[in-house]
């Protein structure tokens, strides 16, 4: 693949892959364009290659999260795979509109294949290529992702309108 | 079937809202095409110096006169430097050339 292909590429998922890197990076702004400015260089230095031209959305989207959790790492920040199910209390009342915030309360992996399936309208195989995990471990994400995501929507609109 | 209506509607939402977000212009990355006339200039230009500077020297002559210092045993089992003074290397002669012949 040629210069000119790979940056018609890059160019026509810009957009997505700056919303996905500013997800990937607890929805910093400055931390996103940095990884993302990253991102691009590794891959227009051949430092990532796409070999299948089809998986594009992918391939970038795997870059993406591991030049973020790199960049975490790099500052020192951990990230938690606390996968527990329960959901927990919130401390601080959270605006139903605040979707960033409710969708942190997540854990980490179900908080991504979640966005990736319903954000960016990929396939639960799709995530679990991105995340690289198994596709039943995907789907467990999945599964597990939606039925707490709702639980935390119902516990948002209850605690809001409770407190009107 | 699935009810993700709920989730469809939040995450609906969610996309409205991140069409206000500043998304940062593609950058533009340059490769570093270097200008071959720049190094091959360069190269030319230093041959030329090269050339220029360097003009061919004479070969030394060779000396005249050579002193020959040799280390002999004396008369009472002592060592001595004898010192000779011949007009060129070729008229001296080894001592132990003979070796070289006897054997």
């Amino acid at each position: 693949m040629n210069r000119k292909q790979l940056d018609h590429i890059l160019k026509s998922y810009h957009r997505e892959a700056y919303i996905w890197a500013r997800q990937c990076c607890a929805f910093d702004d400055e931390l996103a364009k940095d990884v993302l400015q990253q991102v691009y260089l590794k891959i227009l230095e051949g430092n990532a290659k796409l070999k299948d031209i089809e998986k594009a959305k992918t391939w970038l989207f795997s870059i993406i999260r591991y030049t973020a959790i790199d960049q975490f790492r790099k500052q020192g920040k951990v990230i938690s795979l606390d996968e527990s199910y329960e959901v927990e209390d919130f401390k601080e009342e959270i605006d139903q509109t605040d979707y960033q915030a409710i969708i942190q309360l997540l854990p980490k992996m179900q908080q991504e294949v979640i966005l990736m399936v319903f954000y960016h309208q990929m396939t639960i195989e799709q995530s679990a290529e991105v995340l690289q995990i198994g596709l039943g471990t995907a789907r467990t994400h999945y599964d597990r992702g939606k039925k707490k995501l709702k639980e935390l929507i119902t516990k948002v609109q209850i605690q809001e309108d409770y407190g009107k | 079937m699935e009810n993700n209506e709920q989730l469809e509607r939040f995450f609906e939402q969610m996309k409205k809202q991140d069409e206000e977000l500043h998304i940062p212009p593609f950058p533009e990355y340059k490769t570093k095409r270097m200008n071959l006339w720049i190094p091959a200039g360069i190269a030319a230009s230093l041959t030329l110096v090269g050339l220029i500077m360097h003009e061919p020297q004479p070969l030394p002559e060779a000396p005249n006169e050579v002193l020959i210092i040799t280390l002999q045993e004396g008369e009472n089992n002592e060592q001595e430097f004898t010192i000779e003074e011949k007009a060129y290397l070729d008229v001296w002669e080894s001592p132990t050339a003979s070796l070289l012949t006897d054997y």
